[in-house]
């Protein structure tokens, strides 16, 4: 690798680390909207 | 073509009756402009080198000082309501605005400007093509900045909001205009620059008015 | 089929759900082939060593990130022109994603530049542009979301999309101009031929950036769909799936 293996990690390792908060941004996107349709379903229970 | 005139001497009556915030643009755009030298060194040929840039820069950041309250203060008394319900096209009575909104600050400017270029010992000649490029280019600041500020209408965090959607976008014009007090400082003709400028002023003056009018539409809703 | 079928925001988001897992696993299967291809098959690069093989991830990025923008400004079109609501809703759920290629193709063009160019920035007109392009891409997820009426910010931030498209041209050409009038350091890619193996990995790397990007907005114009949907009758019969 003559010394590159740095330059290649930093960029995989960042590019994985982007994609993996993406995910965890779209997981943590998804269970707030259930929660609001939750909140929704259970305001109408009550009426 | 009415509502152009209208809305141009309007705002031109009220800028002049309240001249301190033009004032304050200009005051803004000198201190700026000092505080460079402080920062950098007053070594007179780096001064002279990055004059033209800085004093861009400050222009630029003058400029959009007075976007926030474009169209704020006509929306929160209800009279862009009145204007969009007129006979007149919307993108008329926005042009007479714009143009109102340069002349109280983009010329102020660039009449001031000759002066920092002195303080940074820029030549006689590249002082004049520093006028022109922002004689050209702060009209075409006025008509982008004037969209975003009408698409930021009533946004949470307006400012802050106004900058990062203009600023990108004020970045050909910059480097146009910095661009033809450098060719000049460096020898070179700075007709290249000056006419993509105008160009760009045209194409802008005739496009972005409409823009805004959707814009402001949008607002309305 | 009836092209405005999918158009309404509760069949959509069943087809959404149906699409999105199947893209993400074409994603993943793609990706795996490209990185094997990439990292274990194509040969070292006789200029540059092994960190050439950053370009499996830096140039997808950057044309993704590219076209993210233009298929979201359309998307601002559309949703401008025939007011539909859906429309508006997909170009928010791209923008995060264009903005995360974005900037993964800064970032990486910084760690390829270091070792190849000896620094890890330079002013050149594509990095510059790209940045710019970043700063397009926040001011779209900042004015979509700066309004308390969430129909204000789509239509908004869709006109913003449509001037940022108009510009962007000009502030790519402005910065070349700039750029060739600072002579700056002259780089260059030269000497290096591509490799068949190399282009495969390449274009197999560009898809699965592609395909990842489709499932991930998929996944997110869903959770939009919900936010705005869930006082509608047919949210409220809806199974947790």
């Amino acid at each position: 690798m003559e010394g590159h293996g740095f330059y290649l990690a930093m960029s995989y390792g960042m590019a994985a680390v982007a994609i993996v908060v993406e995910l965890v941004a779209l997981a943590l996107g998804r269970a707030r909207a259930w929660k609001q349709v939750e909140e929704e379903r259970s305001l109408e229970a009550q009426d | 073509m009415s509502g152009l005139a209208w809305a141009f001497s309007r705002d031109l009556t009220l800028a002049w009756r309240h001249p301190g915030e033009a004032m304050l643009t200009l005051a803004f755009f000198v201190l700026v402009a000092s505080l460079f030298p402080l920062g950098i060194g007053a070594d007179p040929q780096l001064l002279a080198r990055v004059g033209p840039g800085v004093i861009w820069v400050c222009a630029l950041l003058a400029a959009f000082l007075g976007l926030p309250s474009l169209f704020a203060s006509d929306h929160a008394d209800g009279t862009l309501e009145q204007m969009a319900l007129s006979a007149d096209p919307i993108a008329a009575w926005v042009s007479g605005k714009i143009a109102a909104h340069w002349l109280s600050t983009g010329l102020p400017l660039t009449l001031l400007s000759p002066l920092l270029g002195l303080q940074y010992g820029l030549p006689a000649d590249a002082l004049v093509t520093l006028g022109a490029a922002l004689l050209l280019g702060t009209p075409v600041l006025s008509l982008l900045g004037a969209a975003c500020a009408a698409l930021t209408l009533g946004a949470r965090g307006g400012g802050m909001l106004l900058a990062l959607l203009a600023l990108p976008l004020f970045v050909p014009v910059l480097v146009f205009g910095a661009g033809a007090a450098e060719a000049t400082a460096a020898g070179l003709s700075a007709s290249p620059h000056l006419s993509l400028l105008g160009a760009g002023l045209l194409v802008a003056a005739v496009s972005v008015p409409f823009a805004v009018g959707s814009a402001i539409r949008i607002a309305l809703d | 089929m009836n092209f405005f079928y999918f158009s309404s925001p509760s069949t959509f988001f069943r087809l959404a759900g149906r699409l999105a897992p199947a893209f993400f696993i074409l994603a993943a299967v793609l990706a795996a082939a490209g990185l094997y291809v990439g990292l274990v098959q194509a040969p070292t690069d006789a200029v540059q060593g092994e960190v050439y093989r950053v370009i499996f991830i830096h140039v997808p990025a950057a044309w993704m990130s590219m076209f993210i923008y233009f298929v979201m400004a359309c998307y601002g079109a559309m949703a401008l022109t025939f007011n539909s609501r859906l429309s508006a809703m997909m170009a928010r759920a791209l923008a995060p994603t264009g903005a995360m290629f974005t900037f993964v193709a800064l970032w990486t063009g910084a760690f390829w530049g270091r070792p190849t160019w000896g620094t890890y920035w330079v002013w050149d007109a594509r990095i510059t542009s790209e940045l710019v392009l970043l700063f397009l891409y926040l001011g779209f997820i900042a004015l979509s979301n700066a309004f308390e009426e969430p129909r204000r910010g789509d239509r908004a931030a869709s006109l913003l999309s449509i001037i940022g498209i108009v510009n962007l041209p000009i502030i790519y050409f402005s910065v070349q101009w700039w750029n060739t009038l600072h002579q700056g350091s002259s780089i260059k890619l030269t000497g290096s031929s591509m490799h068949v193996t190399m282009l495969t990995a390449m274009l197999l790397m560009t898809f699965a950036a592609w395909m990842y990007a489709i499932a991930a907005s998929l996944v997110r114009v869903r959770s939009v769909i919900l936010e705005r949907e869930r006082r509608a009758r047919w949210v409220r019969d809806l199974g947790r799936t």
